[in-house]
């Protein structure tokens, strides 16, 4: 049993125990709370559904405008039941409960949908509703029309009926006249006839001829009634001749008794007269009878079919409302009677002789009437389905709601008990175990403790000693011994392995210092190969004009040695000889000379490069050959190089590493400055500035960017290493001028413009050694050799 | 403003929505006596008929040119014997509420039309009747050789002998193009009848229903291939009438009515809420005498009746302004009209004379037939029937008045009942042959036929038909001038009158023109909108 554990089984028994009872009677009676609180809630959601099912119910009855108060407001309660049943599930405890709540919020869920469907569908009847009112009044309307039209007509047909009476009673008058007339020529013919066979007393000729004259004035007066005057003239002629025959001219009928008539008697020109009149008035009589009595047939009939028309559209107006009254109701079997009717009546639209302007219209308007009515049925169906599904789950959540309410309520007087009894038990039990357990871990602890004390003293006095008494424990002592132990290994094993590092880290740097030592030798010797290249292009101009004219001076002797043989010289052509010889040897020897000079100055170079001893120097004549040896290496590129040194003067220097310093200055000027196919210019500049002397090589190339600038110094940066650059020779001249020339080196650049390097150097340097010191304030920093 | 304007239009169009729909109705003037145009003969029926269907070609509105109709073109052969018509793209049928067809009009179609009228085994020639009247008396039968369908879009009609005469014939109403698979339909239906009771065309309107004495009902066919019609419905509303139906004009029931009253015609020109419309018609309007019955056999009888009747007074008293007292069947408007040809005067002395020596001294007893409704060439059929009667009272020929409802009426002439009948004829294209073969050829005098007096003279037939083979007008006319004189020597008729014909229509109207060949069209009529 480890320290810790002791002291927290003596301290912390109680205390655990006291906070076990604690919690345990917190949870309780948080159980507790929360059962009232679930009863609460279930009883606030039974409540809410109920007033939500009577809202539902105020929604069906209310007007279609209302409605959507209604609805909104079952919304409103369902989703606040949602929301209070969702709560709910947080106060449940057993599965039972939760089941039950899980199935109030299905059967609440469902609930909401439905009445979503019923607010469609009730929606939808509404709107179809309101569309059979409008389809019943367009009804109404159009019979109105047609009665108003059929009023309009009926004037017109009262004017038509006048017109064609007047017409038919003139023309029965005419008829009527010229029967009497008929009757009067008759009556006269007969008494005549009588009169001339002497059969005695009859009305008096005159009396007749009176009687034709008269009724052929009536027949004439309607015969101007009716319009026709030339008939009128007619009729009265004829009658006048007649009665002019038969008055005046009695005789006559006698002799005429016997021979052909020539013209027809006036008596039968006014029968054939009075025979045509008839048959043509005669039938026109009969014609505008039947028109009168066709107009009067058709005016009845179309008061009769207005009225047809109008009950229609009044039926239909009362169906509608009666429709009206039973879908609110709610009842689709009424409903069902009215699409019954409805069918009698589109038929009864049909059979009758309705208006053709509007029947059609009318059919179309009770047909789509009565369809309309059909889908409103079906859907009154299913809502009322919906109704009765709806009222099944109100009661299904109110009873969930109402269970789980007593469910809650028994749970939380059950936790009221168990928290009594737990706070007793719990109290006793605590009390006895906490002090029997701290009597005895207290002596298990401080024996132990003395035994590490000892040892820990022991291995201080003696770091190599190993042994540490307490290692082999279990406990925190054990712990001690164990982590002193490892801590007294670790520090020996840590100062071998610094010392190893360190040796390493040594041998190491010397082999750095001797490989870079050697890449430098190695530069310097290629630069030297440069260098002898160099001479031997200078030297070979003076030596190939030499040999030439040692070759044309040879030849001018083989030509001129058989004049001489053959003595045909002449004086002219022995002069004209000794002038061209003097001439060659001029030549030659000026060239030789020239070779000599070269060879002379490129051996004193090379032996400056090689050799590195120091020597007092005149510093622009040195320069001068110096540049010249550099000549090939411009030539390639095209660049110039030019010495300004207005002053002579010596400087007792190194030469050698001068030589090396602006060899490779140059040789870098002409790398990196140009771009490719450029010329370029390359200037030295040399000066005295009192003890120093001051060497500056520009170039006007395109500069060192920014980031180069500092590192070109650097061993081994190079901006051309694809070109064969080493990297090292910027860095080898950066060494020899702090070093062996003790001076110092700086660079001006700026992209674009070229490059001015310069280096300032004693010109009497310090003898070896003790030239550090004597570098001038603020000259480029150290870098380590 | 210009922002105002769509919403003010929009406006418009809602107010004029689906309550007003525009309903064209035209008072006829009696029932159809068939809605299938293959079955009809008289103009009634053919008016009737032709809002539903449409034929190969077809008169251009208001003139006698033939144009393109269902066949957008067509070839005539060389020696005039092969027609070849292609028919015009995707012609859609009518739907109804049994029938949905599932193609547009093909060749099959034509076919069908022309050989159920043609072929006696065809299995539609015998339903509703099978009679063909017109078919028959157009001699259509013997001319025709051959009707085949090339290609779906392709119909060759071959004649046994060139006919000048047949491109008009197949623009009348029998050459109305039916649906075979309509046709075929009702057959496997087992109603075939419902292919002439239920008709589904091509025309510009589709059939609603038909009420006998009341209605018959059009809507417009929103595909027809010439373009929706302007109005919504087409009503027939029948009223025999004419003094109705100028009530039902003048009260708005109607918008045009056919044959007004000849007494009528100067209130309507008068009033400011009617047009009153006049063409003049090729027409004849005859009493017919039937040469195969007692008396009428007798030529004597039938010059003495035509020599008591007062033809002057009854054109005077019944046709009024429009009438033109007729001498032979040709129309004085059309080029074979003769007017050398005259008619001898009344003279009743005569008649009696004549009546006698045909051993009728005392007269006889005869039953006259008059139309029971109003036509162009027969104003009013009853009175002119009881001025003849009157007429021929004199010289002791008492008649008899009869009459029948208008389709029975037209069926009893065809049949040959009568002895005396008062008929008429509308030509269907503007050929003398169109009168004097089909009303007065041997063909036409077959059962059934519409040679009604039954009349077949040798001699007369021979010059008509030779007349019909040639092109030469004035050969033709030469030919019909011999044919007249044998008519009027033979009196089969007593021709009576030639009519303009008048349609009364209300102002508000728009696109109805008149038609020369008497028919009633309401393709593209419409009505302006009242202010």
């Amino acid at each position: 049993m480890r320290v810790g554990q002791r002291i927290l089984l003596v301290g912390g028994l109680p205390i655990a125990i006291a906070a076990l009872i604690a919690l345990a009677g917190w949870l309780l009676l948080a159980e507790a709370e929360r059962a009232r609180a679930g009863a609460v809630l279930a009883g606030t959601i039974y409540r809410t559904l109920t007033v939500a099912t009577t809202v539902r119910d105020e929604y069906l009855g209310a007007r279609p405008e209302e409605r959507a108060d209604h609805a909104e407001r079952f919304a409103r309660l369902t989703t606040d039941a949602a929301g209070r049943l969702a709560d709910l599930r947080h106060f449940a405890r057993t599965a039972d409960q939760l089941a039950r709540i899980a199935a109030a919020q299905r059967a609440l869920s469902e609930s909401v949908d439905r009445m979503q469907g019923l607010v469609r569908i009730t929606r939808e009847n509404d709107g179809l509703i309101a569309e059979m009112a409008d389809r019943a009044a367009a009804l109404v309307a159009l019979a109105d029309q047609a009665r108003d039209r059929q009023r309009a007509a009926n004037t017109d047909l009262v004017a038509s009926l006048t017109e064609k009476a007047r017409r038919l009673r003139q023309v029965r008058d005419v008829v009527a006249a010229v029967n009497d007339l008929r009757a009067a020529v008759a009556e006269a013919e007969i008494g005549a006839s009588r009169e001339a066979t002497g059969g005695g007393a009859g009305v008096p000729l005159a009396a007749n001829l009176v009687r034709v004259r008269n009724a052929a004035r009536t027949v004439a007066a309607a015969l101007r009634d009716d319009g026709r005057r030339d008939e009128a003239e007619e009729v009265l002629i004829l009658a006048a001749a007649y009665e002019g025959s038969r008055a005046g001219a009695e005789p006559g009928i006698l002799a005429a008794a016997g021979a052909p008539a020539t013209l027809p008697a006036p008596v039968n020109v006014l029968g054939e007269w009075s025979e045509r009149i008839l048959k043509l008035d005669g039938t026109a009589q009969r014609s505008l009878h039947d028109e009168v009595a066709q107009l009067l047939a058709y005016a009845v009939q179309a008061n009769e079919t207005e009225q047809a028309t109008q009950n229609i559209a009044l039926a239909t107006l009362k169906l509608a409302q009666r429709t009206a009254d039973a879908l609110s109701r709610r009842d689709p079997a009424a409903a069902r009677a009215m699409l019954e009717e409805g069918e009698a009546l589109s038929g009864t639209a049909a059979a009758l002789p309705i208006s053709p302007l509007i029947q059609g219209e009318m059919i179309d308007a009770i047909d789509g009437w009565r369809e309309r009515l059909e889908t409103t049925i079906g859907r009154l169906r299913r809502q009322n389905a919906d109704i009765v599904e709806m009222d099944r789950l109100a009661a299904t959540i109110g009873e969930t709601a109402r269970g789980l309410n007593e469910l809650f309520i028994t749970d939380a007087d059950r936790y009221g008990e168990s928290i009594r009894r737990l706070l007793l038990i719990g109290a006793t039990a605590g009390l006895v175990l906490g002090s029997a357990a701290a009597l005895a871990v207290a002596r298990s602890i401080t024996g132990p403790l003395r035994g590490l004390q000892r040892d820990m003293l022991a291995l201080a006095a003696d770091p190599s000693r190993q042994h540490l008494g307490a290692v082999e424990r279990r406990d925190e002592l054990g712990d001690m011994a164990r982590a002193t132990r490892v801590f007294v290994d670790e520090i020996g094993r840590r100062e071998r392995a610094l010392r190893r590092a360190k040796e390493e880290a040594d041998r190491t740097l010397a082999e750095l210092r001797q490989t870079q030592a050697d890449l430098i030798q190695a530069e310097k010797l290629a630069s030297l190969g440069q260098l002898v290249a160099g001479v031997a292009h200078e030297i070979n101009t003076p030596l190939g004009i030499a040999l030439t004219t040692a070759t044309l001076v040879r030849d001018e002797a083989r030509d001129f040695r058989p004049l001489a043989a053959g003595n045909q010289l002449s004086r002219s052509r022995l002069l004209a000889y000794v002038d061209r010889v003097q001439e060659g040897a001029h030549l030659l020897a000026a060239n030789l000379s020239r070779a000599a000079d070269l060879v002379h100055s490129f051996k004193q170079v090379a032996v400056d490069r090689v050799s590195d001893e120091r020597r007092r120097i005149p510093m622009r004549e040195w320069l001068d050959e110096l540049l010249r040896s550099l000549g090939p290496l411009l030539r390639q590129g095209g660049h110039r190089l030019d010495l300004v040194a207005p002053e002579t003067f010596e400087a007792d220097t190194y030469p050698g590493a001068l030589a090396q310093v602006i060899t490779n200055l140059v040789k870098n000027a002409v790398v990196h400055a140009f771009a490719e196919g450029r010329p370029g210019r390359i200037a030295v500049a040399l000066s005295r500035e009192g003890a120093w002397v001051r060497l500056e090589v520009r170039d006007d190339g395109r500069g060192i960017a920014p980031a180069d600038r500092e590192r070109i110094f650097d061993p081994f940066f190079t901006t051309a290493r694809h070109r064969g650059s080493s990297g090292l020779g910027m860095h080898i001249v950066y060494n020899l001028v702090t070093g062996r020339l003790q001076g110092r080196i700086a660079v001006e650049s700026r992209e674009g413009e070229g490059t001015t390097i310069r280096v300032e150097f004693p010109v009497e340097p310090a003898p070896e050694g003790a030239s550090r010191r004597a570098l001038p304030a603020g000259a480029a920093e150290e870098h380590s050799a | 403003m210009i922002r105002l304007l769509p919403t003010l239009l929009l406006g418009a169009v809602l107010a004029a929505g689906p309550a007003a729909a525009r309903t064209l109705v035209f008072c006829s003037e009696g029932n159809p006596e068939s809605l299938n145009p293959q079955l009809v003969t008289t103009t009634t029926g053919m008016d009737a008929t032709w809002p539903l269907y449409n034929t190969l070609v077809e008169f251009a509105p208001g003139s006698t040119t033939i144009r393109p109709a269902l066949a957008e073109s067509w070839t005539i052969s060389e020696d005039g014997r092969d027609y070849v018509f292609r028919l015009r793209e995707g012609v859609p049928f009518h739907r109804s509420a049994r029938f949905r067809p599932t193609r547009t009009l093909t060749a099959e179609d034509v076919v069908f039309s022309i050989e159920r009228q043609w072929k006696a085994d065809h299995p539609f020639h015998p339903v509703s009747g099978g009679t063909y009247s017109y078919f028959n008396d157009l001699g259509l039968p013997n001319l025709l050789a051959a009707v085949e369908a090339v290609d779906p879009r392709t119909v060759r009609l071959r004649l046994r002998e060139p006919d000048a005469t047949f491109l008009a014939n197949l623009a009348v109403a029998l050459g109305g193009i039916l649906s075979a698979e309509y046709a075929a339909s009702v057959r496997a239906a087992g109603e075939p009848g419902r292919l002439d009771r239920e008709p589904i065309g091509t025309g510009p309107f589709s059939f609603a229903g038909f009420q006998p004495d009341v209605a018959l009902r059009y809507r417009a066919f929103p595909d027809y291939w010439g373009g929706r019609q302007p109005v919504d419905t087409l009503v027939f509303s029948i009223t025999p009438n004419a003094a109705v139906r100028l009530a039902k004009l003048r009260a708005g029931e109607c918008h045009l009515m056919p044959f007004p009253n000849p007494a009528d015609l100067a209130g309507i020109a008068a009033d400011p809420g009617l047009t009153l419309l006049r063409e003049e018609e090729l027409n004849i309007g005859y009493l017919s005498l039937n040469t195969t019955r007692p008396p009428f056999d007798d030529v004597r009888v039938r010059r003495a009746v035509t020599l008591a009747i007062d033809k002057e007074a009854i054109v005077a008293s019944v046709y009024g302004a429009g009438g033109t007292p007729a001498r032979t069947p040709i129309p004085p408007n059309l080029w074979a009209y003769d007017p050398a040809i005259r008619d001898e005067p009344l003279d009743r002395a005569a008649a009696v004379r004549l009546l006698a020596e045909a051993g009728h001294p005392e007269g006889f007893e005869a039953e006259l037939w008059y139309p029971p409704i109003s036509r162009a060439y027969n104003p009013d059929g009853r009175r002119i029937a009881e001025l003849i009667q009157a007429d021929l009272a004199r010289i002791g020929i008492r008649l008899r008045l009869t009459t029948q409802e208008w389709s029975a009426y037209r069926a009893s002439m065809l049949a040959g009942l009568p002895q005396m009948a008062l008929f008429g004829w509308t030509a269907d294209n503007a050929d003398p042959d169109n009168f004097l073969g089909v009303l007065l050829g041997c063909v036409a005098a077959r059962p059934g036929g519409s040679n009604i007096a039954r009349w077949c003279d040798p001699a007369f037939d021979a010059l008509v038909t030779e007349a019909r083979g040639i092109t030469d007008q004035e050969r033709r006319a030469a030919l019909y001038a011999r044919a007249l004189r044998r008519f009027k020597a033979e009196a089969p008729w007593v021709p009576i009158a030639h009519s303009a014909t008048f349609v009364a229509a209300r102002r508000e109207v728009t696109g109805y023109r008149m038609d020369p060949l008497g028919r009633h069209l309401f393709r593209d009529v419409s009505l302006r909108d009242p202010p």
